[in-house]
């Protein structure tokens, strides 16, 4: 059982002497993240890793279990004297919830406290909906995921992955709904899930999330520079340097989409020239003047042109849209070849619902990278398409989370509680919310409510 | 072709046609004899027999021997033995229904690295990606089903009235898409009525579960039920509540369609169609063995059957003549 330590080293301490809160609060961050990093390790390791002596160790590992936020119950290989006891973080201890807002599509997912993934769903649905929609729908998701993955210490906090920059840098719980999208001013999307979940809420860009998923979970695993670009409506790139994600001064990295491209005599931005709305526009004049005989056929049936539907013709063969896609392949190809030869990335990941119908863009990519880069930056350079899907923007999420989560600025606030729940600015915020409710049942409930 | 929902990874799903054979995809396959393994969640259902019946003929048509097929009863440890014992058969490839989520993740990621070509039916293990771990998954189009029942039972259901919704406990991604799906179309379309939710941890369960939801709310309007072998437990009970329940369920076995045909307690079935979705999770099987490219997601769209067009979806979707409980039941035979 998880026990209040503040409590304890109030009552323990002598007078004069500092509080065990205030000296061993930062060790225990320290210990804390070396077991995440490096999971599972032992304490020979811990001691050569933190350079504290083992008497401090040996304490502090006791707090942390006290804390519940480490199992040490199972023994690693021996090599030699007995058997070295394997220090983890209790990931099952606590769960996070996560979601994608997409333009078209929202996803949900539960995750541990490792920021792995245990369940997930997708549903269509239009971002331009009201945000009050929105905020209804991803709630009810959000409860119905979380009533599947009980944890006996419940919900410890919410990352979602939205399309649009959120400015800042800093690891802190949001207390306000950042402008990302236009209609969501005025909007109190994160006090409404705050007050929800009564948990902490972090935000960051579909870029980011994907681009971690991806370092993480997909292509990226094992990699030390990666360029990940995703193709919908908007085109971003995500920048991975010495295995990691690298944000910039305010969080907009990678915004390609506002560059300039040309075609012919035309110039615009790479968003307008290459985007997801081209492909469909495009597509829907293949379809009227019949030069798609694939989408013309779909007109006829009654369907309605979507942008996947271009991508699919073209995956039959259809020509014109072939050739739309290629359009945007070899635009897109022209900004990544820039990026490549700034960055030298080892892998270039393409990513986006129109790149998971078919290789066409891939292609073109390819073919425009080749072409325009340096030799010795494209000598061992991969460009691949993504195979998570949106999955690597749940992924990402979770990465996010438990990050942000267990960020040492943060987590110095909380650990000696042993839940971020009980953490001082948190458990303000929540109280200063209109009426909270309890937090929600962390057990499965007999009856359970309905989605 | 419209499909409602989206993938397990979010894909668009892609239509069967993507994955039509060609004279001389069925010649290099005949030329290779493969070899390929089939692992279901059970062999007990007509949904299973009907699937298996359409994976083991175009896989024969493609000179493709079908090496194993295993029942795993529903039972994730079972599944997990099934596919570590397949290891050390080597088939080529193996098509698998991963009956639970993270319980069976690892076993069928196993097989991937082992370099046996996987392809999975109606549900994908969270981790698991496609071009990854496993080719395509093939599966009806669950959301769709869900958008079916709950549209086909709403006009039974009284303004302000509840409906029961009895779903399956296990982490599933075809069973979760159904009752989610069924939730958000009663939610969006008719917020009036009330849902009443529980869930079956196994198919004995369902009986129980179904009196404890009557016990509970003797006033429910109807009930949805997410599949129907458990849903004609459900119907046993339902059958000996005081007030008539019309019932709402996914699958056109042959009780659950003579039990729609009756006119109660089903009012509605949305249909898969199993037959074809083993040609289309076959036909993947063949292209992905010869290394040619095939999508994450193939999915085939739901009936809708009630019981007026019972008869002719029974010919549609099991090809064969519909049975004589029904012919009569609908008056087509006296």
């Amino acid at each position: 059982m998880a026990q209040d330590l503040t409590e304890i080293s109030g009552l323990a301490r002598g007078k004069g002497r500092p509080r065990v809160a205030e000296t061993a609060a930062p060790s225990l961050v320290d210990l804390l993240n070396l077991i995440r990093a490096d999971d599972p390790t032992t304490r020979h390791e811990l001691e050569r890793k933190s350079e504290l002596g083992r008497a401090v160790v040996s304490d502090r590992l006791a707090m942390l279990a006290d804390l519940g936020l480490i199992d040490e119950s199972e023994l690693g290989t021996a090599t030699g004297g007995r058997a070295p006891r394997l220090v983890r973080l209790a990931a099952k201890q606590g769960r996070m919830l996560v979601a994608t807002l997409d333009q078209s599509a929202l996803g949900v997912g539960v995750a541990d406290l490792s920021g792995q993934l245990l369940t997930e769903h997708h549903e269509a649905f239009e971002l331009t909906a009201p945000p009050q929609a929105l905020a209804e729908r991803l709630t009810t998701l959000l409860r119905w995921s979380l009533d599947r993955q009980a944890s006996p210490a419940g919900l410890w906090g919410i990352s979602l992955s939205v399309p649009g920059t959120v400015p800042g840098s800093a690891g802190d719980f949001l207390t306000r709904t950042p402008p990302v999208l236009p209609a969501w001013e005025g909007f109190p999307l994160v006090e409404r899930l705050t007050r929800s979940f009564a948990a902490p809420v972090w935000m960051r860009s579909s870029v980011d999330t994907m681009t971690m998923g991806e370092l993480h979970g997909g292509a990226g695993q094992g990699i030390g520079s990666m360029l990940f670009v995703k193709v919908g409506r908007r085109i971003g790139a995500g920048i991975v340097s010495d295995g990691r994600l690298f944000r910039g001064a305010q969080g907009a990295t990678g915004l390609i989409g506002a560059l300039p491209v040309h075609l012919g005599d035309r110039t615009g931005t790479l968003d307008a020239m290459a985007g997801s709305d081209m492909i469909l526009r495009e597509g829907r004049l293949a379809a009227d003047s019949g030069r798609s005989a694939f989408l013309a056929d779909h007109l006829r049936r009654g369907g309605e042109i979507t942008a996947i539907d271009v991508a699919q013709a073209a995956q039959m063969g259809d020509a014109a849209c072939v050739e739309i896609l290629t359009t945007s392949g070899r635009l897109i190809g022209q900004v990544v070849a820039t990026l490549t030869n700034t960055l030298n990335p080892e892998v270039i990941v393409l990513s986006g619902a129109i790149m998971q119908t078919n290789d066409i863009i891939l292609a073109a990519v390819r073919e425009a990278v080749y072409g325009a880069s340096h030799p010795l930056v494209t000598r061992d350079l991969r460009i691949i398409r993504s195979q998570m899907g949106s999955s690597a923007g749940l992924v990402g999420a979770a990465r996010a989370g438990a990050e942000l989560l267990f960020a040492p600025g943060f987590l110095k606030d909380w650990v000696m509680q042993g839940s971020p729940l009980k953490h001082q600015g948190f458990a303000a915020f929540l109280a200063g919310l209109d009426v909270a409710p309890p937090a929600p049942a962390i057990t499965p409930p007999p009856s359970r409510g309905a989605l | 072709m419209t499909i409602s929902g989206l993938g397990p990874h979010g894909e668009r799903a892609a239509p069967p046609e993507r994955v039509a054979l060609l004279p001389e995809d069925r010649a290099a396959a005949k030329a290779r004899a493969f070899r390929v393994a089939v692992v279901l969640h059970t062999l007990e259902s007509d949904w299973a027999r009907q699937q298996l019946s359409g994976i083991v003929g175009v896989l024969g048509d493609c000179g493709t021997a079908v090496t194993h097929v295993i029942d795993c009863g529903f039972s994730p440890s079972r599944q997990v033995a099934a596919l570590d014992g397949l290891l050390a058969q080597k088939p080529d490839a193996v098509i698998s229904l991963p009956v639970a989520n993270q319980e069976v993740a690892l076993a069928h990621a196993r097989l991937a690295e082992a370099g046996i070509k996987l392809i999975l039916l109606d549900n994908a293990p969270t981790g698991l990606l496609p071009g990854t771990h496993y080719g395509t998954l093939v599966s009806a189009d669950n959301f769709g089903l869900g958008l079916i029942a709950a549209e086909g039972l709403s006009p039974h259901l009284p303004q302000g009235s509840a409906v029961g919704l009895l779903g399956y406990g296990a982490d599933f991604f075809a069973t979760n898409e159904r009752e989610i799906a069924f939730s958000q179309w009663m939610q969006t379309r008719r917020p009036d009525v009330t849902i009443c939710q529980d869930a079956f941890a196994n198919i004995e369960e369902a009986a129980p579960k179904t009196a404890a939801m009557l016990a509970a709310h003797p006033d429910l309007a109807g009930l949805f039920v997410v599949w129907d072998t458990p849903a004609l437990q459900a119907a046993d009970i339902v059958r000996r509540h005081a007030k008539p329940l019309p019932m709402a369920t996914v699958d056109l076995g042959e009780d659950a369609a003579i039990g729609l045909a009756q006119g109660a307690p089903f009012a509605v079935i949305a249909a898969q169609q199993p037959y074809l979705q083993g040609v289309a999770a076959a036909q993947t099987t063949i292209l992905t063995l010869l290394g040619r490219l095939t999508p994450a997601w193939i999915a085939l769209p739901g009936i809708t059957v009630t019981r007026e067009n019972v008869v002719e979806s029974f010919q549609r979707i099991w090809r064969s003549p519909a049975p004589q409980a029904m012919l009569k039941a609908v008056g087509l035979i006296f």
